[in-house]
């Protein structure tokens, strides 16, 4: 059984004929080539699938296409396209925030929504921001103070 | 044919579908999409049709109504956490629910008809004695909702209805102290290993005028028991010391002979015990940490 679902994607209007069960992270894969969002876990516990749902962090892993319909997705892929993104992206390459990378599009969404609901976050704070999101490299101080860089470079953005 | 999966517009269409297929809701989907899960880009298979309702807005806000809350069931955890209108424990369990991510998605009608005996918001709510009203496409009832969960993963949801709001009555005065703590390993996305919400109404002479708690991840349900609480309820928090060595083993004995390891028996102890010698104190903060 398949539904059309219409949804907003990275700015632009999409369409998809596709099972309302399947998982958005898959849809955004397969459907759509968007490899910046991984699945790791699955199960939600570990955010590298992260995007933002009508500007609020989700994880795609959990999310069934039946409840996309007319939603705001921006991904990854989109998200380096603005102001905002570049500004995170590059703070993090400065910084060394990233050594595998694979957990990096997920932390780089976790950081946009955290800064757009605190745009001077304290250390807590971010930490808190990016608890959703594991890192098995980096031991996450180097992406806590690039997240901080991001959020001095940024003045203004958010 | 025999749809899997229904979509509805509104809420009207949402029951007639579950009085004619008795298809199973999912809002967040935070739970069933992971328990139903069949690996990378393979959708997930439920063994029953699946009507998704996450769109419908009628389930979707928080409002006051003569002193009375009600929070509808699609309600997400992060709106709950932030939320003015929301007591203070089930805001305080709602904000301690996950990540952020998972807080976004999560609904609070999905924790509450999940019934794990190991959900975060049944635990305030129940001490709160909230209420569950359900829907059908034939009418609406309410009960406790200590009622509405009857056991481990098993609800009094008929198969026509759906949970469309959660009601939480003002207590008879507002409390003078409140608490809830949960106790999990790691912070975001920890599943409780024990989780305790109180409150007591201390009046002008000291005497204790209202008292509750309740326990979760503590035995098959919420534990709470009114029999207990009553045991201190009209006490001076003067004579509190001596008379609690008495209520912690009577509270003790509420709590699940079977799902229980001993630390969640001391911890259970010395949290009562830490949030009732501080009642009796009598000090001037509400939230006691």
């Amino acid at each position: 059984m398949t539904r059309d679902i219409q949804f907003v994607l990275n700015g632009k209007d999409v369409a998809i004929t596709c099972d309302p069960l399947k998982r958005l992270l898959d849809v955004l894969r397969d459907d759509f080539g968007l490899f910046g969002t991984k699945e790791a876990c699955g199960e939600g516990e570990c955010g590298a699938c992260s995007v933002l749902k009508d500007s609020k962090i989700i994880t795609t892993c959990m999310v069934p296409m039946g409840s996309v319909q007319g939603c705001e997705i921006m991904t990854i892929e989109g998200l380096r396209e603005t102001a905002r993104g570049k500004c995170i992206i590059e703070a993090f390459a400065d910084g060394g925030a990233v050594q595998c990378g694979f957990c990096i599009p997920g932390m780089v969404v976790a950081a946009e929504s955290l800064l757009a609901s605190n745009p001077d976050p304290s250390e807590e704070d971010i930490r808190l921001g990016i608890s959703g999101n594991l890192c098995r490299c980096t031991g996450y101080d180097l992406i806590v103070e690039s997240i901080r860089l991001a959020a001095k470079r940024g003045k203004g953005l958010w | 044919m025999v749809e899997t999966c229904y979509i509805p517009k509104d809420l009207a269409e949402a029951l007639r579908i579950r009085k004619e297929t008795g298809a199973h809701p999912i809002a967040g989907g935070t739970d069933l999409m992971v328990s139903h899960r069949r690996g990378t880009g393979v959708v997930p298979k439920f063994p029953w049709p699946v009507i998704i309702i996450t769109q419908l807005k009628e389930l979707q806000k928080i409002e006051v109504e003569d002193g009375e809350v009600s929070i509808y069931a699609g309600s997400t955890c992060h709106e709950i956490e932030v939320s003015e209108l929301v007591p203070y424990q089930v805001r305080k369990a709602a904000s301690l629910m996950g990540a952020q991510s998972l807080r976004n998605l999560a609904t609070i009608g999905g924790n509450i008809c999940n019934a794990s005996p190991k959900g975060d918001l049944p635990v305030p709510l129940i001490m709160l004695d909230a209420r569950v009203e359900l829907v059908s496409a034939t009418g609406k009832r309410q009960m406790l909702l200590d009622e509405f969960i009857d056991g481990p993963k098993r609800t009094k949801l008929q198969d026509d209805e759906l949970l469309a709001r959660i009601i939480i009555p003002q207590p008879k005065a507002p409390f003078t102290y409140l608490w809830y703590r949960k106790i999990g390993t790691r912070r975001a996305n920890a599943i409780s290993k024990l989780s305790m919400s109180a409150a007591a109404t201390v009046d002008t002479h000291g005497i204790i005028v209202d008292f509750r708690s309740a326990n979760g991840a503590s035995g098959p349900k919420v534990a709470r028991s009114r029999a207990v609480e009553e045991t201190i309820i009209g006490l001076s928090v003067d004579v509190l010391a001596e008379r609690l060595p008495a209520f912690l083993d009577a509270y003790d004995a509420i709590l699940s002979p079977q799902a229980m390891p001993q630390y969640r028996r001391s911890s259970t102890r010395k949290m009562l015990e830490h949030f009732l010698s501080e009642v009796s104190r009598r000090p001037d903060t509400t939230i006691i940490e």
